[in-house]
């Protein structure tokens, strides 16, 4: 597990991303030679690790059936990053100005038996791969998604960093380079942003770590290279760029809940039942509906209430909201 | 309304196009709003430039379209909300009733922002109606501050710069009693006896 340490991040070549083309062209020689999509499943994971894990394969118990997936388009650029400005179109607009997501190191430590420093290839190497699933998205502002992100599972990094048992917490740390990143040269927001789950929460088979979506590698504006995605929460505790991921026995300062506790808890769960205190959370506006489609409502722990309820059993909802 | 519908027509809305609008429009409407609260102050500061002077002769178109935008705003806000349903919800939120109370206010200026008006209520009522303008920026202000996450950044820039403009005008009125060469249209009196004809005559 820990020779990843000996390969820096900036000796995998280039390549190890997958151009689109290439990715292309081989889903065309797998459909062929009759493999088809099920086909990927079958390399073994040290071949689809080669190419930083593209092309993946749906997980089929993550397909969200009648569910349309929202437009690349759209998720990419319609995005909260406040590293990068406020507005919605200014993460992709500044984002995207030189500032390079690779080569990049990803810093596992805390209470665990095996922290380390890796690189984002080294470590999807290391968890076997990535898979695709298709979460909705809710965001703590009422309006939602559909986004196919490529990744793989949060417990399979903790499996790889072998929490103790004094850990209850898992911390996310977020970049922090303000020469470069315009949000960061002001104090509105303490930086670098920080987010924290549970132990169980993030062991939870939902918990997943994306480094890339629709079969592409992420784009800095959607937290390139590697963010946290907990599709139950609202989606401001999927935190983008992370650079450190931590295990820490109590419950760490995290930044929205820092700045607004009454607004934003430590928890938040998607719930249509508990409002934010300035406006409603009971609906959404689904992004690339048009002008008269309104707003749909919205469902508990974002519809994934199956999954995750079971983590909140006797918990007030309502007041650890 | 062009500064909406080029955007509109050119498909630049983004991903969330009435959204973009509903946003856009309440924009421009609280600038607006923000603008023509901006200027008596500064005709009271630089009492003889030209350029205030032929800005204020303006003020009541500017205090319509903030109006305008605002009433366009609330149309975007109820399409957003899909139907009475969400707009019954939105309805709970404090956050709406002082962008509600604000636009209100807005409406009833518009109103009487007549010579019929002035002269049904006479020229030191109709002032004193008007300067309700001032409570409805600070609603207004109120309102976009707790619009959204992270708002306030935005807000504060219409609040300081209005309020700054109020505490000069302030400061210069009451150092301005004791110089004998300040000129009249700065008194009290000369407010009045000046101010309301002169945008009478205008139309």
């Amino acid at each position: 597990m820990r020779k990843a340490e000996a390969g820096r991040p900036w000796e995998m070549p280039d390549c190890a991303v997958t151009p689109e083309a290439q990715y292309v062209r081989r889903r065309e020689f797998l459909r062929l030679f009759g493999y088809g999509l099920a086909g990927t499943a079958l390399l073994p994971a040290t071949m689809r690790a080669a190419f930083a894990g593209f092309p993946d394969s749906l997980n089929p118990s993550f397909k969200l059936d009648g569910v349309k997936l929202t437009p690349e388009d759209s998720i990419t650029s319609y995005n909260n990053f406040y590293e990068w400005g406020f507005a919605k179109g200014q993460p992709k607009e500044l984002s995207n100005r030189g500032w390079k997501a690779e080569p990049w190191t990803l810093e596992l430590g805390g209470l665990c038996a095996n922290p380390q420093k890796i690189g984002i290839n080294d470590l999807i190497k290391l968890v076997g791969g990535i898979e695709r699933r298709n979460y909705r998205h809710r965001c703590v502002e009422a309006w939602s998604m559909v986004i196919p992100w490529d990744g793989f599972p949060l417990a399979k990094l903790i499996d790889l960093a072998q929490p103790k048992l004094e850990a209850k917490y898992v911390k996310f740390t977020s970049f922090f380079d303000p020469e470069q990143c315009p949000g960061q040269r002001s104090n509105d927001l303490p930086w670098p942003y920080t987010e924290a789950l549970t132990l169980p929460e993030a062991m939870n088979e939902l918990a997943f770590l994306a480094t890339g979506l629709y079969g592409k590698p992420l784009r800095n504006q959607n937290g390139a290279p590697i963010r946290l995605v907990v599709p139950w929460k609202y989606g401001f505790k999927s935190a983008k760029s992370l650079v450190k991921i931590e295990f820490v026995s109590d419950q760490p300062k995290i930044t929205w809940n820092e700045l607004a506790p009454n607004e934003y808890g430590f928890y938040a769960n998607v719930n249509p039942n508990v409002d934010h205190p300035r406006w409603s959370q009971a609906s959404e506006r689904v992004i690339g509906g048009g002008f008269f489609s309104g707003k749909q409502p919205t469902l508990m722990f974002n519809g994934y209430e199956k999954q995750v309820a079971h983590l909140y059993a006797g918990m007030d909802l309502r007041r650890n909201f | 309304m062009w500064l909406l519908a080029i955007p509109a027509f050119t498909g630049r809305l983004g991903a969330n196009p009435l959204e973009t609008l509903l946003h856009e429009s309440g924009e421009i409407a609280i600038w607006t709003l923000g603008a023509v609260l901006a200027l008596s102050p500064l005709r009271v500061l630089f009492p003889n430039s030209r350029i205030m002077t032929a800005l204020n002769r303006h003020r009541r178109i500017i205090g319509v379209t903030a109006c305008i935008y605002g009433l366009l705003h609330f149309s975007f806000h109820v399409l957003y909300e899909g139907g009475l349903d969400g707009l019954a919800r939105s309805l709970s939120k404090p956050f709406i009733w002082f962008g509600a109370a604000g636009l209100t206010i807005l409406v009833i200026l518009t109103l009487t922002s007549n010579q019929w008006s002035i002269r049904a209520l006479g020229g030191k009522n109709w002032k004193l109606l008007h300067r309700l303008g001032y409570v409805a920026a600070g609603l207004l202000i109120y309102h976009q501050a707790i619009a959204g996450k992270g708002h306030w950044p935005i807000a504060r820039w219409l609040l300081f710069p209005l309020a700054a403009l109020q505490l000069a005008r302030l400061a210069k009125r009451l150092s301005g009693k004791k110089r004998p060469d300040v000129p009249r249209r700065m008194s009290q009196k000369g407010l009045q006896a000046v101010q309301i004809p002169s945008s009478v005559r205008f139309r």
